[in-house]
């Protein structure tokens, strides 16, 4: 067994590049691949994401929790110019926040590999691909400390997806891609504006010429901006649509349904497991931190359109007859309610949401998973098409009603301590949105469970379903680390709070004191 | 020490490529005439010639013809450019010129001597010299034009191109007269030395003159209102022709707008121009995303496209400061890159020149021709302005020094119009990779030439838009050169 300290230095110092760029490298290997070498492909495609993987959990080692506010970044920060005559860097770094999705992006990556390899995929040397590009795309977002740099990642994340839902998708994939890169568009490049504005604005104030986060926040949250309120609450917009339609908050969520639904089931799971979290990561590390002031001015308005989204998801997804929707609309849901715990602005409620942010990625990306593994053998997605097929799929049910329940919440499961948290925290900011937000949760309850007893439980009338054969060994493979950690999260959740509690204090911090002025 | 007859070996190495240029493009001619069996041969010739004038270029910058031509940093960034289209396009062509026996040696002396023109245009400090070398770029395209004489769009896009270019040139003439006329000099430092005493610049006589010249150079650019030929030029005209003229004589242009207003207005942009040059960026960003949105014709799309990347190019020019001058520079080096590879692409995935280049004929050919399919693909998505690619680097600069200058309108039509782009660039990227073939095409195959071609273009989206340190140096370079 390798000392994990010599790994790191064999790796060099320069860990969050290897990282970023490990899974390109996969992709760039790929490309000299026959397509008919299926073996040769998954073996890239195993080793560059598990390679990526190991390489996560080696941050993970080398992270220190124990330091608090921006230093958190400097044991591991990555800085060298890229752009110097604009100030521009190739700047990272990690903090718990983005450290925590770092892991469950290069797991989830690994595991959609996995599951791939038990489908029957066309082209699936492009297909391998397109995800190792994301998911540099996903890693580069999160640890990117230059405004420039975040925005190169964000960017680069669109083109893969939207070739894997618009190459490998269902029948309506090229509307529904088309969507999605519009919608996701369009908010980037409100952003790169205000980007650019802020930069501005902080070469005018500091004589700096510079896109790093680390000289943003504090000069920003302090007011050494000197905005005027217009011009606060512009740029405040101009990040936070970004980030609230990649969310997807309503009403700026129905690229959302069209997408899921349309897309293959890896594309699925990494657009519920990783692509959502990084709009609400983006709120924490760049809308509510650098524009305190006008996050606090427009929380109720976002709170109210939170809970507005949190019951019609739910509403939504209890009509629905297509489960991968209802799943979606599940998802609309479930954000919302982070969304609302991050603008509670409190230490729980923050907390809360960032441990459901892994949790709704690894429940929901189970239920996309099993989901996926259903459709793949009767190739309909319709409730009515099953039922009563749990004692032909004993494996594949246990798994879903796993999983289902860890997203309703059950106790014991990974669902309960994020939404509890969330609840608790938002309860302490305002009793109303706790009340409005909690019924969310019940509806949460009943769609799901409906969903359960319609597709598994019951008599077995549908005769295509008596030849349905149980999930693969790929398959499985894929699922069950998802299904231990939703247990032992849900059961033992403390690593994770003691894990990002530094970086959500931090934000708390910067939000509070703009708000007390 | 006056007059034209004083040529001394510095005047004559200042003007060396260019010179070389024309002198290569009648040899070919010649050859052609007379030793026919060496047309394979002309492509390598012609690639060699542009290796020899980039040498040339090389030489001494400084002034030379007593004035009248000056080498700088900015010229020879626009040597460059031109040298390189030249390049790429001879590589790219000549798959498909051989296929339909039209690799006559004409076709690579024309280029050159456009190449020239272009190159002179931007050299010279004499209006009178801008004028010769804008002729010059601008006969050889018409001939280009017209390449498949007996394809009826071709002849149309030479006199389409010809009578209108025609038309712009009288403007730029007249311009000339006027400017002439109030000052008694045609000549660039002559002039600011004339204006920085007076009235100067708000002189309605002179506004009249230099909104003339800009009118000129406007149609080159093919800005609204003054774009109306390129969607017929660009459909008839053959297809790695129009990958030439629509990027470096473009570009010539540009530059020297930019030359001739910042050696005219040293302090900045006064009151009818900034406006001016706004709405030309305004109305060519909506106009021409919008339109081409519409379009079913490749061709005619990119020559729409065209027009809106030259409205984003019109931001810097209504900007009008250092930075958003290397925006330019570096935003028209990328556009060069990406639009060449767009057409080279074009030219290789359609039936050919006598039949219409319709995006369905697009269909299938991920799977058919990956390699073409591939570069078109990037081009498409850096045409779009997506990171990492060179296109993405040009919009950031742009856009960063009208941010920074306060000019939120701009950018924000600007962004809008990359949003509506978006919309059918992509679906060029959706027929190559997402559409069943519905009728065959028959393509020209690559060659080893136009697979050096794509390795190029490939290599110069990617790898400036990740690593553009050495292209804004010389950016930034190009504009301390301007006259201050």
């Amino acid at each position: 067994m390798l000392d994990s300290s010599t790994s790191i230095q064999w790796l060099g110092a320069d860990i969050l590049t290897t990282l970023v760029f490990l899974p390109s490298l996969g992709a760039l290997v790929l490309l000299f691949l026959s397509n008919e070498a299926k073996n040769a492909i998954r073996a890239v495609g195993l080793l560059a994401s598990g390679a990526t993987f190991a390489v996560s959990v080696a941050v993970l080692q080398k992270f220190n929790p124990a330091i608090a506010g921006m230093e958190a970044f400097r044991p591991l920060l990555v800085d060298r110019p890229w752009i110097p005559r604009f100030g521009i860097r190739y700047l990272m770094g990690v903090d718990g926040l983005s450290l925590i999705l770092v892991v469950l992006t290069t797991l989830l990556t690994l595991l959609v590999l996995v599951f791939s390899f038990g489908q029957s995929i066309p082209k699936l040397r492009g297909y391998v691909a397109a995800f190792l590009v994301l998911e540099t795309g996903m890693l580069g977002s999160l640890v990117a400390l230059d405004a420039i740099l975040f925005y190169v990642f964000w960017e680069v994340m669109l083109v893969p997806m939207y070739f894997i839902i618009g190459i490998w998708g269902g029948k309506r994939r090229i509307y529904a891609t088309m969507k999605f890169v519009l919608f996701t568009l369009a908010g980037s490049l409100l952003m790169f504006v205000g980007i650019l504005f802020a930069s501005g604005v902080h070469a005018r104030t500091t004589g700096i010429l510079t896109f790093s986060l680390l000289e943003w926040i504090p000069a920003a949250s302090t007011g050494v901006w000197s905005l005027t309120g217009t011009q606060e609450a512009l740029l405040f917009w101009a990040f936070a649509l970004a980030f609230l339609v990649k969310v997807p908050l309503w009403p700026l969520h129905t690229w959302l349904p069209d997408a899921h639904v349309e897309a293959p089931t890896g594309g699925s799971i990494i657009l519920a497991g990783v692509l959502l979290k990084l709009g609400t990561y983006g709120l924490l590390r760049f809308a509510i931190p650098l524009f305190p002031g006008a996050a606090a001015r427009y929380t109720p308005l976002i709170a109210v359109l939170a809970l507005i989204g949190i019951v019609y998801g739910a509403w939504v997804a209890a009509a629905q007859k297509d489960m991968k929707k209802l799943v979606a609309y599940s998802s609309v849901s479930h954000l919302a309610l982070v969304v609302l715990g991050i603008f509670a602005g409190n230490v729980t409620a923050v907390s809360g949401a960032v441990l459901q942010m892994v949790g709704h990625g690894l429940t929901t990306g189970l239920l996309f998973l099993l989901v996926g593994v259903l459709y793949e053998r009767r190739h309909t997605r319709e409730m009515a098409d099953y039922g009563g097929i749990a004692s032909q799929v004993p494996v594949t049910t246990t798994l879903f009603v796993i999983a289902m329940l860890g997203s309703v919440g059950l106790p014991g499961l990974n669902g309960f301590v994020g939404e509890f948290l969330i609840l608790a925290g938002v309860f302490k900011a305002n009793v109303v949105w706790a009340a409005i937000a909690a019924t969310g949760l019940i509806l949460g309850a009943i769609y799901l469970l409906t969903l359960t007893q319609k597709v598994f439980w019951g008599p077995n009338r549908v005769k295509a379903n008596l030849g349905l054969t149980d999930i693969n060994a790929w398959e499985f493979a894929a699922a069950f680390p998802m299904i231990v950690l939703v247990v032992v999260l849900g059961v033992w959740p403390q690593p994770v709070l003691d894990l990002v509690r530094n970086s959500v204090e931090t934000v708390v911090q910067i939000a509070a004191v703009r708000m007390v002025p | 020490m006056t007059g034209f007859l004083h040529v001394s070996p510095a005047d004559l190495a200042t003007v060396g490529p260019e010179t070389f240029l024309c002198v290569l493009g009648i040899a070919l001619i010649l050859l052609d005439a007379f030793a026919r069996s060496l047309r394979p041969a002309f492509p390598y010739l012609t690639l060699a010639g542009v290796a020899a004038a980039n040498f040339l270029g090389g030489y001494a910058p400084g002034s030379a013809f007593a004035g009248a031509i000056e080498g700088s940093e900015l010229t020879r960034f626009v040597d460059l450019l031109a040298l390189a289209a030249v390049a790429l396009v001879t590589l790219g062509a000549d798959a498909l010129l051989s296929r339909d026996k039209r690799n006559q040696g004409e076709f690579y002396a024309l280029l050159l001597w456009s190449a020239a023109g272009l190159m002179l245009m931007v050299k010279g400090n004499d209006l009178l010299v801008v004028f010769i070398g804008l002729e010059l770029m601008s006969i050889a395209l018409y001939v280009l034009a017209a390449w498949y004489r007996d394809v009826p769009e071709a002849t149309e896009a030479g006199m389409k191109y010809f009578l209108m270019g025609a038309f712009a040139s009288t403007f730029f003439l007249y311009g000339l007269a006027t400017v002439y006329g109030r000052l008694g000099s045609t000549r660039l430092t002559t002039l600011k030395g004339a204006l920085a005493g007076g009235e100067g610049f708000s002189d309605p006589m002179l506004q009249i003159g230099l909104l003339a010249i800009l009118s000129a150079l406007a149609f080159k650019i093919a800005l609204v209102p003054f774009h109306a030929w390129a969607p017929d030029v660009y459909q008839g005209m053959t297809t790695p022709a129009v990958a030439f003229l629509s990027t470096a004589p473009k570009a010539a242009a540009v530059v020297v707008a930019v030359k001739v207003l910042a050696t005219l207005a040293p302090a900045g942009l006064g009151e009818p121009w900034r406006p001016l040059l706004s709405i030309l960026a305004i109305l060519s960003i909506l106009f021409g995303n919008v339109v081409a949105l519409a379009q079913r014709d490749l061709k005619r799309m990119l020559a729409y496209s065209g027009i809106a990347q030259m409205g984003y190019v019109a931001i810097g020019l209504a900007t009008f400061d250092g930075p958003a001058f290397e925006g330019i520079l570096v935003f028209l080096a990328g556009y060069l890159a990406t639009n060449v590879a767009a057409f080279l692409a074009v030219a290789a995935l359609s039936n050919g020149e006598k039949e219409p280049h319709p995006l369905a004929d697009l269909a299938g050919m991920g799977r058919q021709r990956p390699f073409a399919a591939t570069v078109l693909t990037l081009a498409m998505f850096s045409l779009t302005g997506l990171p990492p690619t060179v296109g993405f680097i040009g919009k950031l600069l742009v856009f960063r020094a009208a941010v920074d200058a306060g000019l939120f309108t701009l950018a924000l039509v600007g962004i809008f119009g990359s949003l509506v782009s978006a919309g059918y660039y992509l679906r060029v990227v959706y027929y190559l990779w997402m559409k069943e073939p519905s009728r065959e095409v028959d393509a020209p195959q690559e060659d080893v030439l136009s697979g050096a071609a794509y390795i190029l273009v490939t290599v110069a989206i990617l790898v400036l838009g990740v690593l553009p340190r050495p292209l804004l140096d010389m950016a930034r370079a190009a504009v301390q050169s301007l006259p201050r």
